[in-house]
């Protein structure tokens, strides 16, 4: 990965980040934050680092459901301050219909339309797609989108070419977990031998 | 910041948008089996980036892995399973004796689920290869129908990846030019004789080459015209070790092709033996094959390294050994040890354990202060371990036979 000219950006982001480190680096250019050795710039350097990769994961791993025809939500639960980017990623993708992302505790809401981004963020993910109900008379999505998904993902494996290290690396339980996804083993195939030799 | 309410209000007008949710059909009544089977006849199919350089990129984003590492980030599916072709190694050919039941989508079926897989965020688009059922002609008529449907009614900005079907129609070329972010067809052997051997119903210069060359020509042409289309170029796929040619059989080939059709990327797939057909009894090609090919790929396309340089990875044989060919071409060609403070760019991407990443990073370092010590290069991402017998930092440099073992 390199280091991207708005680093300062997703430093502010981090779940650890603070002024005095914000002061910091808004001394140093991209390409110093990429080379420098000194422990402080490759903690910056680190926490850039995590949130870009973070930001990456959820948009490749969060799952959004239709709500009627204009709401798509999905559950969402990062470690750092990325929230709202995420839901205004998911909002470009899906121009003109309301993206809702959350967990228990808080949600995101992002609509794109008109070339620009409306946002709002609230309580819990529940809380905030009952209170969309009423004001779009929709309903839980009936065709399902999961099922065609798993169908579809258990037919790309080759078993020949077995290799669990490298799903590991690539689909980290913790980023799974954040993204809600549920654990995609294929579960219905596992056998006790293969769960030893695993 | 505004209210949910005012948000649920822009949500209400967009249906009178052009381009509102209207656009986003529901799909019900998929047969599960059908879906299985036509997923499951492009497992070896490689698509291994989705990145396209639009005049607003597209990212290249994995959706999901599967347990064999490899991602999940297009909808990778037949049209059809049917097929008149006679492959040997392949499961979707007449010939396979263990053939799975026909199934085939129609245009309208495929673009719906390509649009919902893609709103719920498990894709970045569709890949769409098939077998050439009767005639293949109709097929790629239908292909081309899927994604004009799916980029004309249904908007979709994702990504599309069409397979041309050997021996298609140059005006069905055409349109999947205009409408594709990449484009490939398969070359699957390295030369017309080895496709002798492995498939009697191709003709590889006329049904394979010819219509490569026809993508190049209306690429160049669209140029002219600065109706630049198909951002992400064609590429191609071969088949290795099906039809026993040697690597540097395979080298020639690729050569060939980045050189005269300039296709952006070459993929390699290690032959595997399949169930009821012909070759179901041949010998499967180690995967570490595919690596060190890739690796040979990425030395020319990459790194920029001669095709005189890279033969000497090569063995009398003409193959690849498990190794890395640049540490091979490296014990060959790098006679003095080199110091990273001095070394220019492409001396130092030369260098086992230095890619062009970690070499831009020591030339920009070093305009600032001399890099002192291997700790430093280290942590701008070179592989001390790999890099250090061909490296010396100060004069002073590690003393190891590794360079010199076999």
């Amino acid at each position: 990965m390199k280091i991207p000219d708005n680093f300062l950006y997703y430093l502010s982001l981090h779940e650890d980040c603070n002024e005095r480190l914000l002061a910091r680096a808004e001394d140093l250019t991209a390409g110093e934050v990429e080379v420098s050795l000194h422990p402080e710039v490759a903690r910056i350097k680190r926490m850039v680092y995590a949130v870009m990769g973070e930001v990456h994961r959820m948009k490749a791993f969060v799952r959004l459901s239709f709500l009627g025809t204009s709401v798509l939500y999905g559950f969402f639960k990062p470690r750092h301050k990325i929230g709202e980017h995420i839901c205004d990623h998911f909002a470009h993708r899906n121009a003109g219909i309301i993206v809702v992302l959350g967990n228990g505790s808080e949600s995101w809401v992002s609509i794109f339309r008109e070339d620009r981004i409306w946002q709002d963020n609230g309580q819990g993910l529940s809380e905030t797609l009952d209170r969309l109900k009423p004001a779009l008379h929709c309903t839980e999505d009936e065709s399902n989108v999961e099922s065609l998904w798993q169908v579809y993902y258990d037919s790309q494996y080759c078993p020949e070419r077995k290799n669990l290290a490298a799903f590991r690396r690539h689909m980290p339980r913790r980023d799974q977990e954040a993204a809600g996804l549920r654990l995609v083993q294929n579960k219905k195939n596992i056998t006790l031998e293969g769960f030893f030799s695993d | 910041m505004v209210t949910l309410e005012k948000i649920a209000h822009l949500a209400e007008e967009c249906r009178f948008d052009s381009m509102g949710p209207a656009a986003s059909p529901a799909v019900v009544g998929v047969d599960a089996e059908k879906l299985s089977t036509l997923g499951e006849g492009t497992r070896h199919d490689v698509c291994a980036s989705t990145f396209s350089p639009r005049e607003t990129p597209l990212p290249g984003i994995c959706h999901a892995f599967t347990q064999d590492g490899r991602c999940v980030s297009l909808f990778k599916t037949l049209y059809t399973n049917h097929c008149t072709h006679q492959c040997s190694y392949c499961t979707n050919a007449i010939n396979c004796s263990s053939k799975a039941r026909a199934f085939s989508y129609t245009p309208e079926e495929l673009a719906k689920i390509t649009l919902s897989l893609y709103r719920s965020n498990y894709i970045e688009g569709l890949f769409l290869s098939s077998g050439a059922g009767r005639d293949e002609d109709r097929i790629m008529e239908k292909m081309v129908e899927t994604a004009r449907l799916l980029r004309q009614k249904f908007a979709f900005s994702g990504y599309i990846h069409l397979k041309v079907l050997p021996g298609s129609a140059r005006a069905h070329i055409k349109e999947a030019v205009e409408l594709a972010d990449r484009v490939s067809i398969n070359l699957e052997a390295a030369s017309a004789s080895h496709m002798n051997e492995i498939c009697a119903t191709k003709n590889y210069e006329s049904d394979i080459l010819q219509r490569q060359r026809y993508i190049r020509d209306m690429l160049s042409d669209t140029a002219k015209n600065t109706n630049a289309s198909l951002p992400a170029g064609q590429t191609t796929q071969l088949v290795v070790g099906v039809a026993g040619e040697s690597d540097e059989d395979i080298f020639k080939r690729v050569l060939y092709e980045y050189k005269e059709i300039g296709v952006r990327r070459a993929y390699y797939s290690a032959f595997s033996p399949q169930r009821g057909t012909p070759f179901e009894n041949r010998k499967a090609q180690p995967l570490w094959r595919e690596h060190r090919l890739y690796q040979m790929d990425w030395l020319f396309r990459v790194y920029h390294f001669q095709p005189g340089e890279i033969r000497h990875a090569f063995n009398d044989n003409g193959f690849l050994s498990n190794a890395d060919p640049k540490m091979a071409i490296a014990r060959e060609f790098m006679d003095k040890i080199l110091d990273p403070n001095t070394a220019t760019f492409q001396e130092l991407l030369r260098v086992p354990g230095i890619g062009p990443r970690s070499a831009k990073r020591i030339v920009s370092f070093r305009k600032r202060q001399a890099i002192a010590a291997k700790a430093e290069l280290a942590a701008m991402g070179v592989r001390i371990k790999r890099a250090s017998p061909f490296l010396k930092i100060n004069g002073w440099r590690d003393t190891t036979l590794e360079m010199w073992q076999a």
